[in-house]
């Protein structure tokens, strides 16, 4: 929320003013570091997003949770990875840029650091024979896991003829023409929020 | 597949220690970033793209390792790029990989994370912008075509031979049905492999 003064404050759920006495005072620089720090280190297992809502709301009450899941809205709406934006808009919401280059850096050095160790681990055994034939077994699974992806969000536009047309007329652009990323949601991308741009009739002459 | 031909046609490292080279991977990193929908999964095919086929730092098996250690490795996706990064520079040493690998996933980030901060701090200016309401809900769709172009391109990368793909659409259908941990799934299928059922 933007309160009257100006100033971001994530304090009140805007039913609910009298509500903000339960919320913690807002974080400085270290504290955002160390409590991203903690949800990268409580999530290891996984469930990213469960962990950040725990902590940030639950725990350390930094927002409410409709402050939390107004995030959340915004971390999946704009581009980079969910967790990572959620992390950053946490930290813009308190301290601004630097606040959330820190909360970012805190969800994102412990991991990084492992991954680093991971990676040279990798490059420099690889080419072992065993090494090789246990990954060519643990890549078919993380396909598997690839391939999922699509699925998971397939129901939400199941009953949406001209989303599903869409879908169908990126994936060929991509799959079978070959055509890379940016120029397939450049073309795609504005067509697509022509039909969509929200009013009383569905979009004119847009057909994909 | 035409990976396989790209390969054959005489594919050269392309040089980090060239600074031409450097920027123009800074470059195609940061205007990637934008393009991160649907939580970053979406740019899997572009990296394939870049660091197998472009600029050759690694082989298509060597992407499907580094995307299987991402996903294994505890913490946010997208983590890739430091891997893939790390393989742009590994002939240089060990230091030189490192220092590629930050750099990547800075470039990755960067943007992403600049054009999130001023969302977080407008977002109430724009939440009601038909503008805001029409990319909402026409990028999902386009997302959901990327994701399954996305799938299919890891799946032909990763995947050589009849059990291989019948390991991939097993764990695909348990990842949908059940809320088994992946770690499982990928520590089977690696147990799979190691007795030679896998090969590639």
């Amino acid at each position: 929320m933007i309160d009257p003064q100006g100033t971001v404050s994530p304090l009140p759920a805007p039913d609910a003013p009298g509500h903000a006495p339960l919320l913690a005072p807002p974080p400085n620089h270290r504290q955002l570091f160390f409590g991203m720090m903690q949800v990268a280190l409580s999530a290891f297992g996984g469930g990213l997003s469960a962990w950040s809502q725990r902590i940030i709301v639950e725990e350390k009450r930094w927002m409410d949770n409709t402050s939390f899941l107004t995030g959340l809205t915004v971390a999946r709406l704009f581009p980079g990875p969910n967790q990572i934006n959620m992390a950053v808009y946490v930290g813009a919401r308190f301290r601004g840029l630097s606040g959330a280059l820190a909360a970012l850096a805190g969800m994102l050095l412990v991991p990084f650091f492992l991954l680093m160790l991971v990676g040279l681990a990798y490059f420099s055994f690889h080419s072992l024979p065993l090494v090789d034939r246990l990954l060519a077994g643990v890549v078919t699974a993380a396909a598997g896991l690839a391939l999922s992806m699509g699925f998971k969000i397939l129901h939400q536009y199941q009953r949406d003829p001209v989303a599903l047309l869409l879908a169908l007329a990126t994936f060929g652009a991509m799959a079978v023409f070959h055509i890379r990323l940016i120029p397939v949601v450049l073309v795609a991308g504005p067509l697509a929020m022509a039909w969509y741009w929200p009013r009383g009739a569905a979009g004119p002459g847009t057909d994909p | 597949m035409t990976e396989a031909l790209l390969l054959a046609s005489a594919c050269t490292p392309k040089s980090l220690g060239d600074w031409t080279n450097l920027f123009a991977v800074i470059r195609d990193f940061l205007s990637l970033s934008l393009f991160s929908l649907g939580g970053g999964n979406t740019l899997l095919s572009e990296y394939h793209h870049l660091s197998v086929s472009e600029y050759c730092w690694i082989s298509s098996n060597q992407f499907a390792d580094l995307y299987a250690l991402a996903e294994a490795a505890p913490g946010p996706s997208s983590m890739l790029v430091g891997l893939l990064g790390m393989g742009a520079a590994w002939r240089e040493g060990p230091g030189w990989a490192l220092a590629s690998a930050v750099l990547a996933e800075v470039a990755i980030l960067l943007p992403s994370t600049l054009l999130m901060v001023i969302a977080a701090l407008s977002w109430n200016r724009f939440r009601d912008s038909p503008w805001r309401i029409a990319f909402e809900r026409g990028l999902g769709p386009i997302t959901l075509g990327i994701l399954f172009a996305v799938g299919l391109k890891i799946l032909h990368t990763a995947d050589h031979g009849v059990p291989a793909y019948l390991v991939s659409i097993v764990v695909c259908v348990l990842t949908l049905r059940t809320r088994i941990s992946p770690l499982w799934f990928m520590a089977i299928a690696g147990l799979l492999g190691g007795v030679g059922l896998i090969n590639r």
